[in-house]
């Protein structure tokens, strides 16, 4: 018989729950931090910004639930936890991660490009739209690779726009080296999905990503929290 | 001669009523600030709203702007700001 505490809190959600808490507090240190520069200035740019690091701490939230399920109620993949026999759980809580996690990617995409495309804010209905859109797919579709081929698509798309609009920044300049950490969050950020929608796919490589992803948001957390000067 | 962005004529126009002692009278303001009056008029508002001047009366009657605390902040935190934008490519 399991220990009670290895009941309730297996050794691998252990570690999981130490590596969500660590990204959803970066992403509230980054929301807070720039509380204040946005309130005084009430410019675009910071507003996006602010709104994807809150929307990944909320992705994360719902990260760390669907990894909760799985082990707690010992299953091998989200889609297995069915509407009609075990309730909507599962689905929801798919649902509301892949769409607070696209939204996140995009906000991040849309705080960089809002200039570039005039302020014009029908850019962020539409992107509420794709995310609603992968968030139903990733719940109907169970084929691997319809998954695996929806999300490096996404990947794709974001890193064309973001290397067309960082190559043709004015800001660019020498020791600029935040298109480099923007790519990387991008790829593991598709990396984290990939690895909740198709957990077999990249287990091997599962604490290179935690660690990774971890030292990506705290490398931005370091940033912002150097610039606002707290 | 460059183009300002909207936060540098935002700092300019506060600057200008910091430096007249935080009292100004909107006509040697809208000189001042070197902006058509449609554009001006339409930052006054922006301002106003968004609680960084204010509005007073004087003893005989005249209209004179202040900064807020909030307007005084602005400018304490204005280079952070812009290089905050500059640092994240916002």
């Amino acid at each position: 018989m399991r220990p009670p505490l290895e009941f309730l809190m297996p050794p691998q959600i252990g570690a999981e729950l130490i590596y969500s808490f660590v990204i959803i507090v970066c992403s509230l240190m980054v929301y807070y931090g720039t509380k204040e520069l946005y309130e005084l200035s009430s410019y675009k740019g910071i507003k996006y910004f602010r709104l994807a690091f809150l929307f990944f701490a909320v992705a994360y939230f719902f990260r760390y639930s669907i990894r909760f399920i799985l082990s707690f109620f010992n299953i091998g993949t989200i889609h297995e936890f069915l509407p009609m026999s075990l309730g909507p759980m599962g689905p929801l809580t798919l649902f509301l991660f892949m769409y607070f996690s696209s939204m996140a990617v995009f906000y991040l995409l849309y705080s960089v490009m809002w200039k570039r495309w005039n302020g014009n804010s029908k850019m962020i209905y539409i992107f509420h739209a794709i995310a609603i859109i992968i968030s139903v797919v990733s719940i109907i579709s169970r084929r691997s690779d319809v998954l695996l081929g929806i999300n490096i698509l996404f990947l794709i798309l974001i890193s064309f726009v973001y290397y067309i609009a960082h190559k043709d920044s004015k800001t660019k300049k020498k020791g600029h080296n935040l298109y480099a950490v923007y790519m990387l969050l991008f790829v593991f950020w598709i990396l984290n999905i990939i690895d909740i929608l198709i957990p077999s796919f990249l287990q091997q490589f599962q604490l290179l990503i935690y660690l990774t992803s971890s030292g990506i948001f705290l490398t931005i957390l370091y940033k912002v929290l150097k610039k606002v000067g707290n | 001669m460059v183009k300002r962005g909207k936060l540098e004529i935002i700092k300019d126009i506060l600057k200008i009523i910091q430096e007249n002692r935080n009292s100004i009278k909107p006509t040697p303001l809208l000189r001042k600030s070197k902006l058509s009056s449609l554009r001006f008029k339409e930052y006054y508002i922006e301002l106003a709203d968004k609680n960084l001047i204010k509005e007073i009366t004087g003893k005989e009657r005249e209209k004179f702007i202040i900064l807020t605390e909030k307007g005084f902040k602005f400018l304490e935190k204005y280079k952070t700001i812009v290089n905050f934008i500059d640092e994240f490519e916002l």
